[in-house]
């Protein structure tokens, strides 16, 4: 049978206004998870940041994930055996079937049966993670793959957008605190 | 001791519970003191679904959205109930989950000089890359509030 496609053009349109049309990284980033269960059907879904020290994966945002699950623990990118391009889409259809999970045991209690991760790439580079739960099997079409990591790369440019902001702040936070007294000759 | 009102955001996280836990050992003794968990949640955006077939036959799944959304509320009630379990009184123990406004730490200033709190909890999450991506919420908070005694728990 073949694998249906459940990216329409209208829930790409939705979900990327969602990113574009805000200013705030924590609003856009939990929006776009509240779409992404929304409209797909899915079980959860969450943004993550990547520490490319420690190489963990920083929660920035989710939606349909219990407290508990999401404090199970570090999530440690290289830790996924098999992941061998972090630049290429991984899914796992069938948790129960995989070696690839760090927490597989969290992920059934959680009631999760598929993983779909999107890694989320600016200039090139690995900065994030999109990441998409299943409560079935999934076997998710190449188109929605692509579809998703398109979206995935537009959500990484407005984290760096917002890095940049965010930057940009603080050095008006500091400029802000010099005394006039101190500038006079 | 005298009665104090002590204001804890509340984000579900290993961080908020030890703040939670912060709480219950160090301010159970005042018995007129007035605890107030503080949420405030992210809405499901407003989609306008006309003109649009697919998304006309998604308005349920997007009207279970907000829905789930507001079922943040109840593990709100959760940590509620811990601090009851630890010794508080039901009227030492209030709960506020609303919308974000501008950004949380906002919506953290406002109810601090809406609600005329004494005390404020906050956790400070060790260093982290998504601090350069979002402002901390954390330093916004403490550089905006005045006549207030912040507490931090590390």
């Amino acid at each position: 049978m073949a694998i249906k496609d459940i990216m329409e053009l209208d829930i790409f349109k939705i979900i990327t206004r969602s990113v574009t049309e805000s200013n705030n990284l924590e609003t856009m980033s939990n929006q776009s998870a509240q779409l992404l269960v929304g409209t797909l059907g899915i079980k959860a879904s969450a943004i993550f940041a990547l520490n490319p020290e420690t190489e963990e994966l920083e929660h920035l945002a989710s939606f349909g994930l219990s407290v508990d699950y999401l404090n199970k623990g570090p999530i440690q990118i290289g830790k996924s055996k098999g992941w061998t391009s972090r630049k290429e889409p991984i899914a796992i259809k069938d948790v129960t079937k995989s070696d690839m999970l760090q927490y597989p045991e969290q992920a059934v209690q959680e009631g999760i049966m598929a993983i779909v991760s999107i890694p989320i790439l600016f200039s090139g580079r690995v900065i994030g993670l999109l990441r998409l739960y299943h409560h079935d099997r999934w076997d998710i079409s190449k188109n929605d793959l692509d579809t998703l990591s398109v979206l995935a790369e537009i959500i990484g440019m407005a984290m760096m957008y917002s890095r940049i902001r965010s930057a940009l702040h603080s050095v008006k936070d500091t400029v802000s605190e010099v005394h006039s007294v101190w500038l006079e000759p | 001791m005298a009665r104090q009102k002590i204001l804890l955001p509340y984000n579900f996280t290993q961080y908020d519970r030890k703040a939670l836990d912060f709480v219950s050992r160090n301010f159970l003794k005042g018995e007129q003191n007035e605890i107030t968990l503080f949420n405030a949640y992210i809405p499901a955006p407003d989609i306008d679904l006309r003109g649009s077939p697919i998304m006309v036959k998604m308005k349920g799944q997007l009207d279970q959205l907000s829905k789930k959304v507001y079922e943040q509320k109840s593990a709100l009630k959760e940590a509620k109930q811990n601090l009851l379990q630890s010794g508080f009184s039901k009227d030492q123990v209030h709960h506020i989950f609303e919308p974000v406004k501008k950004d949380i730490a906002t919506s953290i200033i406002d109810q601090v000089s809406k609600g005329n709190y004494d005390v404020v909890v906050l956790n400070r999450k060790p260093a982290k890359i998504t601090r350069f991506f979002t402002r901390s919420v954390f330093l916004k908070v403490v550089e905006a509030l005045k006549n207030v005694t912040v507490c931090i728990v590390n």
